[in-house]
């Protein structure tokens, strides 16, 4: 929004009161009170027919799928029967292959719920509005910094030998240590070198939450044990 | 009617300021008293209070089946019941890391789950794999009979075992 | 042809017809922003909209797609629901029914499950997206909120779904799951014994995810998603890439 005056609000606390104006509204202008510069269109046909489209073409591509594409249906349920492997569906395998490095209570309660805690804070957390560029005008100390508490993440889930999250979380450091000396290099280096701080930790968390719903999804077999992706059938 | 005049808070007690606001504490209480046992209530409804599932208590047999070294898979009730030179004590078979059934390997004598490969010892104490706790024992006791009957909802401490 | 022309013409200048459509033919603005304003479904919209948010890249598109994944999988749940009977062998017989004997049923069940995983799927990008377009940004902060409750309400739909065919998958997935869920702290034992109906996955877990899944979740998703929709059409409809600085709207 371009810069507009600010309202001037002359506020009555007497419920009685009726007031004499409430907004003038010039005949050449919108009812919006508060408008930006930019080109409005109509909404009846543009975005309305927008949306149609977008519609049908959700509706045909899933349509298609189903045609292609059987969900599964096993045997019926057996309590007394384990399947080997028990999974749990897709978007809750990252959270089983934790499973495998922690205790349940970590893994399955504790890591949780500080994700969805940090997703909430996000809007509310300061540095989400001010961050820039994580190397702009930053000195010797930061890169300090960072190298500590991204080596200090890697040792920490090194020790617990979880693997799918201590070597992406090294190749993220190494990415935003690329990113330093961004300007002179190509478009990409460019491109890196202006991702903030809490950019590069949501990247982390997209990069390292992919890569642990990959395994889980086709990399563990019987006993949770490593298997080859082409040696299992998968379900969904 | 003018309104009666301002009061600072600090002449009067708070709770009396004026009638209406008296009036307006004791009608958000009401209603808050009323949100909050509607929510306990209905809490209450959900939780179920007769169950139908089948009992949790089997009979396993006569003591004299359980010799030293003898161990007895109940499928149906997931149980181990396993005899030892004082008598004869009972195993949970249900895996304590999220609930697969276990199977007994005799050739290695030890209690495996196939979902993350945990292994538990005759005693039901964890050798390896993520389970937090041991095997929970069971609780045996013997009815009017001379059968021995095994309680899978009835856990007893570890290592009790019972004396046929 | 000029004859159909003249009959639509005379149905649309019937008394009929204008006691229900009470705007004109949508050719000039008036009656453009008419059709928007008056009607109950459409008037979530503004009449107007920034020319920017049309373009593919302005958003992806990405929460639509989740919104007509969500109609779509209302329509197919629906539907299957004629043929479902939540209870324990039935449902697995229905399953085998809907597949085998019912027209259509085996398109109709592959719909819902590709729409769900779609569903999930398209609510993490939209998620990605407005984080790093910085939509979240004063005054959209607590829309960013909502949206992490419709993600969980989401992925709550999806797994109460997920036991309804019980069958192998189903019930252990759900076994898995909520054996997780007793290991929170305090409230773990209490919550799955709640969930479940009882101490094991059981008939009363698979009705009480039934309801879960075709009538609380479905109206709490609902409620948010009218929520979060009208919030940011209050907050100038949808933001994507941020061009300029943002600027907190001073009210003396």
């Amino acid at each position: 929004m371009s810069s507009l005056p600010p309202l001037d609000l002359i506020e009555s606390a007497d419920p009685l009161a009726t007031p004499r104006r409430v907004a003038l509204v010039r005949p050449d202008r919108r009812p919006a009170v508060r408008t930006t510069d930019e080109k409005y269109v109509m909404t009846f046909p543009n975005l309305i027919v927008r949306e149609v489209i977008l519609f049908q073409l959700v509706v045909v591509g899933l349509a298609l799928a189903a045609i292609a594409f059987d969900a599964p249906l096993e045997g019926i349920a057996n309590p007394l029967e384990t399947p080997n492997p028990a999974k749990a569906p897709w978007y809750f395998l990252g959270l089983q292959e934790l499973l495998h490095y922690f205790p349940p209570v970590v893994a399955g309660v504790l890591m949780p719920t500080l994700v969805i805690v940090a997703l909430v804070v996000i809007p509310y957390a300061r540095i989400n509005q001010t961050a820039g560029p994580l190397w702009a005008g930053a000195g010797p100390r930061r890169a300090l910094a960072l190298a500590a508490a991204t080596g200090a993440v890697v040792a920490l889930f090194g020790v617990f030998q979880c693997w799918p999250i201590a070597v992406p979380t090294a190749g993220i450091a190494l990415a935003m240590f690329a990113a330093r000396r961004g300007e002179q290099g190509g478009a990409f280096r460019r491109l890196l070198a202006k991702v903030t701080l809490p950019e590069w930790i949501m990247i982390w968390f997209a990069v390292v939450a992919t890569i642990l719903t990959v395994i889980g999804t086709f990399f563990r077999g019987p006993g949770w044990s490593f298997v080859w992706p082409w040696s299992h059938p998968l379900a969904f | 009617m003018p309104d009666p005049p301002e009061v600072s808070l600090d002449e009067k007690d708070p709770v009396l300021r004026d009638r209406r606001d008296f009036l307006t504490r004791i009608g958000l209480g009401a209603c808050t008293a009323a949100a909050v046992g509607s929510g306990l209530v209905t809490l209450d409804f959900l939780e179920p209070k007769v169950l139908f599932e089948p009992p949790t208590s089997f009979r396993a047999g006569s003591p004299s089946d359980y010799p030293d070294g003898t161990v007895r898979f109940n499928k149906e009730e997931k149980a181990y019941v396993i005899g030892c030179p004082g008598g004869v004590y009972a195993l949970s078979a249900v895996c304590t890391h999220l609930g697969c059934i276990t199977r007994f390997l005799s050739d290695q004598n030890v209690i495996a789950c196939p979902c993350h490969g945990s292994r538990f010892d005759l005693e039901g104490s964890v050798v390896e794999g993520p389970a937090p706790r041991p095997l929970p024992w069971l609780e045996v006791g013997i009815d009017p009979s001379g059968l021995l009957v095994v309680d899978t909802a009835i856990t007893v401490a570890h290592g009790k075992v019972f004396k046929a | 042809m000029p004859a159909l022309d003249t009959a639509f013409r005379r149905l649309r200048e019937s008394d009929v017809y204008r006691s229900i459509v009470r705007h004109g033919a949508a050719s000039t603005n008036r009656n453009r922003s008419l059709l928007v304003f008056e009607n109950l479904f459409l008037h979530v919209h503004p009449v107007k909209v920034r020319e920017k948010t049309l373009r593919f890249t302005h958003t992806y598109w990405l929460g639509g797609i989740a919104l007509a994944c969500a109609l779509i999988l209302t329509a197919t749940g629906v539907l299957l629901m004629f043929y479902y009977h939540p209870s324990v062998p039935q449902a697995y017989r229905d399953m085998k029914e809907l597949e085998f004997v019912v027209d259509n049923g085996l398109f109709l069940r592959n719909m819902h499950r590709w729409a769900a995983h779609l569903m999930v799927f398209a609510t993490f990008l939209h998620m990605m997206r407005v984080f790093f377009h910085r939509a979240y940004r004063p005054p959209r902060q607590f829309n960013w909120v909502i949206g992490v409750v419709l993600l969980i309400v989401t992925l709550l739909l999806s797994y109460t779904g997920y036991l309804l065919p019980w069958d192998q998958l189903a019930f252990w997935g759900v076994s898995v799951g909520t054996n997780m869920a007793k290991e929170a702290p305090l409230v773990g034992e209490k919550s799955r014994f709640l969930l479940l109906g009882g101490n094991i996955v059981s008939e009363n877990a698979l009705l009480r995810f039934y309801v879960l899944h075709c009538v609380v979740l479905p109206v709490a998703l609902l409620l948010m998603l009218s929520v979060h929709i009208g919030r940011f059409h209050k907050d100038g409809g949808v933001q994507g890439p941020p061009e300029e600085p943002p600027q907190r709207e001073e009210v003396r």
